[in-house]
């Protein structure tokens, strides 16, 4: 029988790592947020752009599902109008916790250039936002760097228990 | 907060009528094949439509009401985001319908660089069109193919205006750049491949088994139906109508230039699907010709008109007057003459009209926006009835609607 | 004392007036200039009572009496090959006149010729619908009772198009303000959450002022100016882009901006 000489530190030793549970789940889940297909407006172009050749969003783990069943992250792409509020509302509680909620572009943020009587003025007073994404229509780079500063939130979260009731406003 | 909210499930603006085996399916207000924010109310027998129901207004944000509280030159970056797709061609629409109204002529060159930003938007929305449909009816690789081709149209665009979606590139009185030194070359260099990208749509696609089951023969639309509807575009042309705008009531230069206008008699998915590939070849054709006639053109980008538009920025910078002018008409705004225009160009989804109502005012009295989608939306509750389910997703691909411009 | 704004028009108006200012025209043509307008001319003429006609910007308008526009539109549909209805609306003129004006915006493609055929209705008037004659006006109809309240007749579904069937008032006039009234403020609030929400959600923020307090190239610091462009951060640090947390990722290799390939060939 040969006998290996076993480096425990060199050449990554041995296939084991030690970690903590919260530190696991939460590489998992900032490496696999999938995004519910919420374009609304011009925005949701930006979204689909990001998602194809050139940007290719799949990279970051990022897969668009068209089921809030599916989905952890909802990415409000653009304007969202007064008669579609409540629809926003039943898909975000119909996503399974955890979730998280992108506002991208002017429109989501604040009501943007849209300052009518038919536009819900930022989306944060219907449901609750973890990131805003500037611009009209911000571009797919902003798009992905907003992913990333969310992965960066997720890993700062603790993964064991539920998660607290995030307010609205 | 999280307390449990009060939504239930509802139906508004319809009354049901219980029959036996009649099952109704809503699909919207957020589907993703939708295209934006269509709700359909389906009233289906097994799996065949009997009744279609069209919601729209999902995307209402009150522009012609805002248009009514701006001054002309404010209202050009809304009108980007009515047909986001090719925003170029609706900047393109009010501005023609502004000069009008005043009598305007723009310098030859602006109307160069109008015109390669017309068709580079058609080919962008020819692209996306083909690349979601194609996404649809489950053509990954052709929604991939297309977008690239999008992208390097995008860096185009850019390079001219600054902006990949909103381009608001198109000032009243002319355009308000010169082109970049690279345009012409990379604009050149992509329509020598274009030929090739279009070759490999149409090899995966034009005898493609699952393209043609879920293209021929569906969706058919009747000459009469269409013009009934108002359809305009390629939804008119697919059923036999040959009706460009550009041809029929030239504006810019499209009298210069050669082109054809592919015409089907079909009517159906696959007719559309044809005409599309076929237009931007057309495009590109346009594109040549007017990349010539550029270098040819006096560099003069405004129209000369103190009364409303603007000096150069070297008269503004050296004479008192131009700057009072321009000074006037930022904070005040332009005042057109008291009339009413109503002025159709061809978009690349179809007749896209401003009809402006000015009394004398810096601020339109009535702005209406004839938006091609709305009546190819409208269709549906007369094309869908008859069709199976699937087929809902393919005719809504083929109608090509944004609902930027249905809901306004 | 306050202001007297006017209730009846509560659009943005100008913040000046000019009393001097004539404001020219666009010109009017007479109709017998151009040879196929004025033979549909008169063929309107012949059967139907014409208010006014003339030519602008190339197209025709005829001016008529509102219980006509069924008839009319037959008859150009039928008759004079005007095959499209391109368009119709309302314009809303009840602070002056107490009236509205309807616009049917047709198109002859045979012809090549645009026409518009305009009439006036009260208030509380209605107006007989052409949805039999072109499919399009199912829509229109429908979108002009949205926006202005238009009733119209014999119209299959005359129900709300864009607005939300519940809304209140209606948008286009020039009654309704542009940011919308009390109900349209609230509108998403008590659908969604209830009247009682109210209070924990709070009024919408229409205010688009926001300044910068760093900003010293766009925004001047009244009482603490500086010279255009000083740096007055006072040594707080710029946030600079990170990708990753500086101390490295579990499991994920750290992101090192010298590795990284720039690609300047777009065609590539």
């Amino acid at each position: 029988m040969a006998q290996h000489q076993v480096n425990y530190l060199k050449d990554g030793g041995l296939p084991v790592a030690l970690t903590t549970i919260d530190k696991v789940v939460n590489w998992g889940r900032s490496n696999s947020l999938w995004a519910l297909t919420y374009g609304l407006a011009c925005c949701g172009i930006e979204m689909m752009a990001s998602g194809a050749s050139r940007y290719d969003f799949d990279r970051f783990g990022t897969i668009f599902r068209a089921s809030p069943r599916q989905a952890e992250l909802m990415v409000v792409a653009g304007t969202l109008t007064k008669k579609h509020a409540e629809f926003i509302r039943r898909l975000y509680d119909q996503m399974t916790e955890p979730k998280w909620v992108i506002s991208m572009g002017s429109c989501a943020n604040t009501g943007g250039m849209f300052n009518t009587y038919a536009t819900v003025q930022g989306v944060d007073r219907v449901i609750p936002v973890d990131l805003y994404l500037p611009g009209c229509a911000p571009r797919p780079e902003t798009l992905q760097y907003g992913v990333m500063m969310l992965q960066q939130k997720i890993r700062r979260e603790s993964a064991s228990r539920a998660q607290k009731p995030k307010r609205l406003m | 907060m999280q307390q449990s909210n009060r939504l239930r499930p509802f139906f508004e603006n319809i009354t049901f009528d219980r029959v036996d085996n009649e099952m109704i399916l809503n699909f919207g207000p957020q589907h993703p094949s939708a295209h934006g924010q269509l709700r359909l109310m389906l009233h289906m027998q097994q799996e065949q439509i009997t009744k279609a129901h069209p919601d729209i207004g999902y995307l209402h944000r009150g522009m012609e009401k805002m248009a009514e509280n701006m001054i002309y030159n404010e209202f050009m970056p809304t009108t980007d985001r009515m047909d986001y797709i090719a925003s170029s061609s609706n900047n393109y629409g009010f501005a023609l319908a502004v000069e009008r109204l005043i009598g305007l002529e723009v310098p030859r060159r602006a109307k160069v660089i109008r015109m390669m930003l017309l068709e580079t938007n058609r080919l962008m929305s020819h692209l996306f069109w083909l690349a979601t449909t194609a996404l649809d009816i489950g053509a990954m690789t052709v929604f991939l193919f297309a977008f690239r081709e999008r992208e390097y149209l995008m860096d185009l665009i850019e390079d001219y205006c600054g902006a990949r979606l909103t381009h608001s590139a198109v000032r009243i009185g002319g355009v308000p750049l010169d082109l970049p030194d690279n345009f012409i070359g990379d604009l050149r260099k992509f329509l020598d491949k274009l030929p090739e990208n279009i070759k490999d749509y149409e090899d995966l696609l034009d005898t493609n088994r699952i393209w043609l089951m879920r293209m021929e023969n569906v969706g058919v639309i009747s000459k009469e139906m269409a013009l009934s509807w108002g359809c305009s575009g390629v939804m008119l042309r697919a059923s036999g109508v040959e009706w460009d705008i550009r041809k029929e009531e030239p504006y810019e230069l499209y009298d210069e230039v050669e082109f054809n206008v592919p015409v089907s008699d079909k009517g159906d998915n696959y007719a559309r699907y044809k005409l599309y590939m076929a237009e931007m070849k057309e495009s590109a054709k346009i594109l040549y010709q007017v990349l010539d006639m550029y270098s040819e053109t006096e560099p003069a980008l405004m129209a000369h008109a103190p009364q409303y538009i603007s000096a150069p920025k070297l008269d503004i910078m050296t004479q008192n007057y131009s700057l009072m002018q321009h000074f006037v008409l930022v904070t005040q705004g332009m005042r057109p003459p008291v009339g009413e225009v109503y002025i159709p160009t061809e978009s690349p989804k179809g007749e896209l009209g401003y009809y402006i109502n000015s009394q004398g005012g810096a601020y339109p009295y009535r702005l209406k926006l004839r938006a091609p989608s709305f009546w190819h939306t409208g269709i549906l509750t007369d094309l869908l009835p008859g069709h199976y389910i699937p087929d809902v997703v393919s005719i809504i691909g083929t109608t090509n609607i944004v609902f930027g411009e249905v809901d306004r | 004392m306050r202001a007297y704004t006017p209730k009846d028009n509560v659009q943005k108006k100008p913040y000046y007036t000019d009393r001097y200012w004539v404001a020219p025209q666009v010109a009017k043509h007479d109709v017998s200039s151009d040879d196929v307008f004025v033979h549909d001319l008169d063929a309107i003429k012949a059967k139907f009572e014409v208010l006014d006609a003339y030519i602008q910007v190339d197209q025709m308008v005829v001016i008529i009496n509102a219980h006509d526009n069924f008839a009319i539109i037959e008859m150009l549909k039928n008759e004079r090959e005007y095959n499209q209805l391109s368009e119709m609306s309302a314009i809303d003129w009840l602070a002056t006149e107490g009236k509205f004006e309807i616009f049917y915006q047709m198109l002859s493609m045979s012809k090549r010729k645009r026409l518009r055929i305009k009439c006036k209705i009260d208030e509380k008037e209605s107006l007989q619908s052409v949805e039999k004659l072109f499919r399009s006006a199912d829509w229109s109809e429908r979108e002009m009772y949205d926006m202005f309240g238009v009733v119209v007749n014999n119209h299959p579904f005359m129900k709300r198009i864009l607005m939300p069937d519940d809304w209140e008032g209606f948008p286009l006039r020039k009654t309704y303000p542009l940011q919308g009234d009390e109900f349209a403020a609230w509108y998403e609030v008590d659908k969604i959450f209830g009247k009682e929400a109210r209070e924990i959600i709070g009024p919408e923020n229409r205010d688009p002022a926001r300044i910068d307090r760093y900003d010293t190239e766009r925004f001047s610091r009244l009482g603490h100016e500086v010279p255009r462009g000083t740096d007055i951060t006072n040594g707080e640090p710029d946030t600079p882009l990170v990708y990753q947390e500086p101390e490295g990722v579990f499991l994920i290799e750290k992101f090192d901006a010298e590795q990284s390939v720039v690609i300047s060939d777009r065609h590539r």
